[in-house]
């Protein structure tokens, strides 16, 4: 999710796909993870398939207009999450693929759950440093004003590219550890919800900033989490998760609705 | 034959739906994302009338459409006013979550089982070959005659001349003393009407259920983006072509060995219309670049 505040926040580049990005590499790592049985093949997959579709995606995100690019990606994670269901010689289809190996190292949820919090410390520290590096500097130039920012030597193709790349390494180890936790690959994961919650979670956070959207991100998971242990009945429990989200993120939206699209600064 | 008469139902059904949303998209350059849960209320709207509280169905109907309308108003003024002024962008993200908060509401009113606005049987005839019920005629007449009249609006009296002025050059239509705000608005809850009686459509002629939402809304972007920004007949006519080459693609044997391709992939030809298109004419079928000084 960080890394897609990076491309999203920080870059305001209308990428409407992550969860595409997920999907192939949520296969790629547990289709060969199970034909192998070699972890670190899987991994290599994994980032090798979210790498190559994130290249379509930067590239897009350099040809399209912003909100075409928006409808565009969109369409592209509902074609993936369309093949992933139909093709089900390959990834069963809507059942899903359970019996996901675990590593040996994780054997217990409570070592796995330590190396994944030591992980996302981690990124974040990573991503603190990209925010306040070259990098960083660059994508919000190109942000706040793309002629400017190429005439002082910024490239826009490189830039979003590395944008991708970044996202592409973020999301193949969340889907990695998470296939280790859950030990089942199921499409409904992937479906547009999950990526409102992303959306949700930047704008809460405030688009760009990396300890906003950490902490916007805790209290969100709290919040999700916890709807489950409020006294309502169990057919409710989803539509009432719909609606307050729904009202979190308009809210955020309009609090922040000079920053999410700030307006260019002129002469 | 089954295929073209399957391809005219859907044809008319998505047509209603992009020719509003092709004009609110042509003045505005607004994406509302909750497009697909407002077809569905209209439609729930109306089940709920004829069916729950038994009144009439064209009663029912009538009622379904000024519920569309009202909601469609409601959208406007707090979704989307507040922010397309400040970024074209921002009513994107703010209609996504008003996709969340209909998606709970018709889950919660509603529930998750399908709802038939017209139960029973239905009694169908036979056309050169091809079946069709009469309710799926009533619908296809229905369907051309709101477009017509939409047609003889747009092209012969002096509020579709404003529309088309808006549509064409939107600063250029108010120094002209063209009212565009009041414009945006009435178009709006125009296309909001237009997508009630999608929903009514798809309750009487199918069932409606709480998942349709956000592959309606797909399939009407896909109309809209093939035929061009603001063009509302190249959204009408794309519309019905998205839907014929949907029947055709299962329809027909196109594996080798006379297989046919899979049905879950009937609704992926939105998709292919909207990558191809984007990337290859972004301007759609039937629009050319706007011309500036």
């Amino acid at each position: 999710m960080l890394s897609h505040n990076v491309i999203f926040g920080k870059g305001k580049i209308f990428h409407f796909g992550p969860m595409g990005v997920a999907i192939i590499s949520s296969y790629g790592i547990v289709i060969t993870l199970k034909s192998t049985g070699s972890f670190a093949l899987a991994f290599l997959v994994g980032l090798v398939c979210a790498l190559l579709i994130s290249a379509v995606f930067a590239w897009l995100s350099v040809k399209l207009e912003p909100d075409a690019l928006g409808v565009i990606t969109l369409a592209m994670h509902i074609a993936i999450l369309n093949i992933a269901i139909n093709w089900t010689s390959l990834t069963r289809g809507a059942l899903g693929i359970p019996g996901v190996p675990r590593l040996s190292f994780f054997s217990s949820n409570t070592t796995l759950s330590i190396t994944m919090a030591v992980v996302a410390v981690l990124w974040i520290i990573f991503m603190l440093y990209l925010d306040r590096s070259s990098f960083g500097r660059q994508i919000s130039a190109l942000a706040e004003h793309e002629w400017y920012a190429k005439s002082i030597g910024i490239s826009k193709i490189k830039t979003n590219f590395i944008a991708f790349f970044i996202y592409a390494l973020g999301i193949t180890i969340v889907t990695f550890f998470s296939m280790q936790y859950l030990t089942i690959l199921h499409p409904n994961d992937f479906m547009f919800p999950a990526f409102i919650f992303y959306i949700t979670c930047e704008l809460a956070g405030k688009p760009g900033s990396v300890l906003g959207v950490s902490l916007a991100i805790a209290l969100l998971v709290i919040l999700k989490e916890g709807l489950r242990f409020m006294p309502v009945p169990t057919g409710l429990t989803g539509p009432l998760e719909l609606i307050i989200f729904g009202v979190i993120l308009f809210v955020a939206v309009w609090w922040r609705r000079d920053s999410v699209f700030p307006n260019t600064r002129s002469v | 034959m089954q295929l073209l008469a399957n391809a005219l139902i859907a044809g008319s059904l998505a047509a209603l739906i992009a020719g509003g949303l092709s004009l609110v998209y042509g003045t505005l350059g607004v994406f509302n994302m909750a497009l697909g849960q407002m077809v569905l209320f209209g439609g729930y709207v109306t089940w709920f009338l004829h069916i729950q509280m038994e009144i009439p169905l064209l009663v029912s109907i009538f009622g379904g459409a000024i519920f569309g309308a009202l909601l469609s108003w409601f959208t406007f003024e707090v979704f989307i006013n507040p922010f397309y002024k400040r970024h074209r962008f921002l009513p994107l993200v703010t209609t996504i979550a008003l996709s969340m908060i209909l998606d709970g509401l018709i889950l919660i009113i509603f529930k998750s089982s399908p709802k038939m606005i017209l139960k029973g049987l239905k009694n169908t005839v036979e056309i050169f070959g091809a079946t069709i019920s009469i309710e799926q005629i009533a619908l296809i007449a229905f369907t051309v005659l709101i477009l017509c009249s939409f047609a003889y609006v747009l092209h012969s009296t002096s509020i579709g001349r404003k529309i088309r002025a808006v549509v064409q050059h939107p600063q250029a239509a108010m120094s002209l003393g063209i009212r565009s705000p009041q414009l945006h608005r009435l178009i709006f809850i125009f296309s909001g009407v237009l997508a009630s009686f999608g929903g009514i459509f798809i309750g009487i002629d199918q069932s409606l259920s709480p998942v349709l939402g956000f592959p309606i809304t797909i399939k009407a972007y896909a109309a809209i983006i093939a035929g061009g920004r603001g063009h509302f007949w190249g959204a009408i006519i794309c519309a019905y072509l998205i839907a014929l080459i949907e029947q055709l693609v299962v329809g027909i044997p196109l594996l080798p060995g006379g297989n046919y391709i899979p049905a879950g992939y009937q609704h992926s030809v939105a998709l292919f219309f909207i990558i191809v298109f984007l990337i290859f004419k972004p301007t759609g079928l039937f629009c050319s670049r706007l011309r500036t000084a």
